[in-house]
């Protein structure tokens, strides 16, 4: 063959690919129409049966056994599902299991392949909440597939589980940061009954040189669930922590979670060595909201560190009488302080009301010297 | 003899409107649904409802928004907003802006009959 | 003599725009195989989880405003509600000569306060910041015109959050598109500093009260070319390069910048009008040169969708500037074009970058004089020169195809009508439009007098899409 003759019949398999593709594309277009139609109809014809047993438990469609294996079917009791809260969820319960519904969706959970179909199942089971499905659930916290796992984690947060906390938490620190935030969600979800669990989690772990990652999101995760409780076991942990990012962790977890014991050991960490430390310090102060911490906040207005005061002014706009010890710092000898001072101010909105009220001549002293202070139009660098 | 009270249901989540359409039809109530927060706003001007179950987050106008356009346009219609989105924030703002009663998503089916039966009775 | 010459060169043109093509093809299949792991995650993984996930970090949305009176309201309150648990949004006046600002004072009930404002980038003076009393986390710059990029690194300055969603202000936000963009942050929060998203265009589509009702394509046929081209980019070509790791391009519409990446290489660079590209092939150089671990991914399910062009007057503006900012940045990143030590970004997806997206023009118009001059001197033979013109118009109809597969696979967004003038435009696209885009781009490359980019489709940040042939 020459050379045109190749050219041609290379240009014969280009357009005969293009036609493949063509019709491959039309094809796929009414496929995907015709399924998702039909798909649609009968989840609507499925919802419409369920809303109506679950209404009025007496009533009496008939549902076929066979329809487990539709996927509308199930979309429509997930679906459902998420909608009630419930004692209308004991119908719901009583059709998953009279159809065996987390035997079959157990059944594809542990096929080998595909990854679609098993990712599925877990998510399906995550939803329908079912309590018989906890067993499959917490096996499955080991699938090589870090989705399936969530979606396990998930589905035993959702029906609170308590048994499983233990075991999410013993993963938590071998798992990648994807998958241990996800893990995370679950364990904020679980709320006050997750806090011990992880303490001790923490207790156990926090002495490790390295990888204190899985630690601190723990840590975090208590200051999320705020369980005034755990206060104190956390203050004792604090002071041996070894690793500063842990210290701070703890600092700014405390800040939500609270209480009166709380309060006297922040203040103690305003002195810290490390910034950061103390600048969490004051920024929990403030979170905390104790006017215990006033006068220690006001000596941190004159800290060396830009971020520390910047924490303590705002810390302190926060808090009662904390306004009045700002007004008094713009008197302050110390310009860092002035400084912290009025940003705090213009920050937490005074400097806007002092300015309404000069604007209605109801301005104080207090106001005046504020706005005396502050440049128009200037901007700290 | 009385008319049947009209509900508008409004949730672009099928589940939700199914259940909602199923119990409140077998109490008797005349029911008409929008999938979006556009559609609702038309529908409330011109449906004379006597009562409205609007959700948040729907596409197009959130629920806040419709209760606000139908403010502005001088509609009165009662609403009970329907919502899983829960911050303090959102059920401020809708019930500030009007709405009569504020239930959160996934909501208790008899409890929610109950308020609804309440607001027609008046 | 002459006349080898001239065969030789003449077939060399083609080839080179089949090589072009097959490259695209590759491309494509590669995404086909990046997006289906994604496309069951979105669709199972229940990605709406982390809407109400205390764990999700924060996010500055950054917008960049000039003279946007008309919607800047009814935009920054569409963006408000995007689903996301903790975010605050940035809005930058750049010197608006109209009533922007005022707007923006009274629609949001803003106060100025005294922020220390620090000018971590530089950028032109900030005269004032506002910040909002009502329900909305927004903060307002005032600063003095200094152009898309400048308002855009003012905006940074000033925001709060590790990470910056920087985008423009007629821009509509799918309402999942920060958790599916923010999903590939958290992945990999130490490395991950720069997340592409997803741009379709609105043209055409019915939108209502500023939400998005149903998309449709346009169909006017300037807008509905860009619909093509943007498929193939985004669809095609952007997944294989996330998944090489090596993504040239985070498009100014819709990109999550690690904030302290962003200033750590000074910015975007004010006055460049491919800004967006700039600064991604800056974030690549400054961490291969340092040995600093990251990583620049694309997400295709972070929608989202802005106006294009709808006259070819428009369109032409915007193409120049593309091509200049094109030439801007293969000039400024020479050094990394075929240059092992910058990985896959070097060796293939820049050095295909200067290679097909800024070559291609000069070659293709170059063939458009050769070519018939070699076929008039008898240098190419009929038979052959219609047999390779066939073949590169098929296999040019080839990644076309494969990309609006790769779209119904994974997208779901239009009807059977849709998609079938797609696939018409995909045909006589080759019958002039396409021709005139390479015009327009010679036009780029001989210079003259470069148009403002602050005007008012100018102003787009979707910098160069990347190889559209």
């Amino acid at each position: 063959m020459n050379g045109t003759q190749i050219a041609l019949l290379a240009v014969g398999i280009v357009f005969t690919v293009d036609a493949v593709l063509l019709l491959g594309l039309i094809t796929l277009k009414a496929v995907h129409r015709q399924r998702m139609e039909s798909h649609d109809q009968r989840r609507s014809a499925f919802l419409g049966v369920l809303s109506r047993r679950v209404s009025f438990p007496l009533h009496t469609d008939y549902i076929d056994p066979k329809v487990v294996n539709d996927g509308a079917f199930l979309d429509a009791v997930i679906d459902l599902r998420n909608t009630m809260a419930g004692p209308e969820i004991e119908t719901l319960a009583g059709i998953i299991d009279r159809y065996g519904l987390v035997k079959q969706q157990a059944a594809r959970l542990r096929s080998r392949f595909p990854l679609g179909r098993r990712l599925r199942a877990a998510v399906v089971l995550a939803e329908m909440g079912d309590e018989s499905s906890a067993p499959v659930l917490i096996e499955f916290l080991d699938d090589r597939e870090p989705e399936v796992r969530i979606q396990c984690a998930r589905g035993l947060g959702r029906m609170h589980h308590t048994p499983a906390i233990d075991a999410i938490i013993e993963r938590f620190g071998q798992e990648s940061p994807w998958v241990r935030s996800r893990f995370a969600d679950t364990l904020v979800g679980f709320g006050a009954g997750a806090v011990w669990s992880l303490l001790a989690y923490v207790r156990v772990n926090h002495d490790h040189d390295e990888g204190n990652e899985a630690v601190i999101e723990a840590i975090r995760i208590l200051g999320i669930i705020g369980e005034r409780d755990v206060g104190p076991a956390l203050i004792d942990l604090l002071h041996r922590f070894r690793d500063p990012e842990l210290k701070i962790a703890a600092i700014d977890a405390l800040g939500y979670i609270g209480g009166p014991m709380a309060v006297t050991p922040l203040i103690g960490f305003l002195d810290a060595d490390d910034w950061r430390i103390r600048n969490k310090a004051a920024h929990s102060l403030g979170e905390i909201g104790d006017p215990l911490a006033n006068d220690a906040l006001r000596r941190g207005l004159e800290d060396a560190n830009w971020w520390v005061r910047r924490s303590s002014a705002a810390a302190l706009a926060g808090l009662s009488e904390g306004l009045e010890v700002l007004h008094q710092a713009l008197h302050s000898g110390d310009l860092f302080a002035r400084d912290a001072a009025a940003e705090a101010l213009a920050d937490c909105g005074e400097l806007g009301r002092a300015r309404e009220r000069e604007e209605q001549g109801q301005a104080t002293d207090a106001d005046r010297q504020l706005l005396g202070f502050m440049t128009e139009g200037a901007l700290v660098p | 003899m009385s008319e049947a009270k009209k509900v508008l249901v409004a949730d672009d989540s099928e589940a939700v409107t199914t259940l909602l359409v199923t119990a409140l039809e077998m109490a008797g109530y005349e029911v008409t649904i929008a999938k979006n927060g556009n559609d609702a706003y038309e529908m409330g001007k011109t449906g004379s409802f006597d009562l409205a179950l609007l959700d948040h987050l729907m596409p197009g106008l959130l629920g806040i928004e419709v209760i606000a356009r139908w403010q502005a346009d001088g509609y009165e219609i009662p609403v009970i907003m329907l919502s899983g989105v829960d911050d303090e924030r959102t059920i401020v703002d809708s019930l500030d802006l009007g709405a009569v009663d504020f239930v959160r998503k996934p909501f208790r089916l008899p409890e929610l009959m109950a308020r609804i039966r309440q607001r027609l009775r008046d | 003599m002459i006349l080898d010459v001239l065969r030789w060169v003449g077939y060399g043109i083609i080839t080179y725009f089949i090589l072009m093509q097959l490259y695209l093809i590759f491309l494509g299949l590669m995404s086909a195989v990046a997006m289906r792991r994604t496309h069951h995650l979105n669709r199972f993984g229940r990605v709406g989880d982390m809407l109400s996930s205390q764990t999700s970090p924060p996010v500055s949305i950054v917008i960049p405003a000039y003279n946007e009176a008309m919607g800047i309201i009814e935009s920054v309150r569409s963006m408000s509600i995007v689903g996301y648990p903790r975010f605050e949004i940035v809005v930058t006046n750049d010197g608006s000569t109209d009533e922007t600002l005022q707007r923006l004072i009274d629609g949001f009930k803003l106060e100025r306060v005294r922020i220390p404002y620090r000018p971590d980038i530089p950028t032109a003076p900030v005269r004032a910041i506002y910040r909002g009393r009502g329900s909305v986390d927004i903060t307002v710059i005032d600063k003095e015109n200094g152009g898309r990029a400048d308002a855009l690194n003012a905006g940074i300055n000033a925001a709060r959050y590790p990470y910056a969603l920087c985008t423009d202000a007629d821009v509509i936000l799918d309402a999942k598109c920060l958790v599916s963009a923010m999903r590939r942050v958290v992945e990999d929060r130490q490395r991950t500093i720069a997340v592409g998203g997803n741009i379709r265009p609105l043209n055409g589509s019915k939108v209502e009260l500023g939400h998005l009702i149903r998309s449709e394509v346009p169909k006017r046929l300037v807008p509905r070319m860009q619909v093509l081209e943007y498929v193939r980019t985004f669809l095609a070509s952007r997944p294989a390069w996330s998944r090489m790791d090596a993504l040239p391009l985070v498009s100014g519409a819709f990109g999550i910048w690690k904030r302290s990446a962003v200033i750590a290489v000074g910015g975007f660079t004010t006055g460049h009008m491919g800004e967006d590209m700039d600064l991604t092939m800056r974030l690549h150089r400054y961490h291969i040169d340092n040995k600093i671990p990251y990583r620049i991914v694309y997400e295709p399910s972070a929608v989202i969708w802005t106006e294009v062009p709808d006259t070819l007057r428009v369109l032409k503006r915007q193409r120049i500037r593309w091509h200049r900012g094109l030439m801007t940045a293969v000039r400024d990143f020479l050094p990394m074009t075929f240059n092992p030590k910058y990985g896959k970004v070097g060796m293939v997806t820049w050095a295909a970058m200067f290679l097909f997206e800024f070559l291609a023009p000069i070659i293709e118009f170059t063939g458009w004089f050769l070519i018939p001059l070699a076929f008039l001197l008898g240098a190419l033979n009929v038979a052959n020169l219609v047999a390779m013109l066939g073949l590169a118009l098929g296999v040019g109809l080839m990644s076309s195809l494969l990309a609006l597969l790769l779209d119904e696979s994974f997208g779901y967004f239009n009807g059977p009508a849709d998609t079938a003038r797609l696939v018409v435009m995909a045909f006589i696209e080759n019958l002039g439009l396409r021709q005139l885009t390479v015009a327009w781009r010679i036009r780029a490359i001989i210079g003259g007098k470069s148009t403002r980019t602050w005007g008012n489709m100018e102003r787009k940040g979707v910098a160069n899409l990347g190889l559209e042939g």
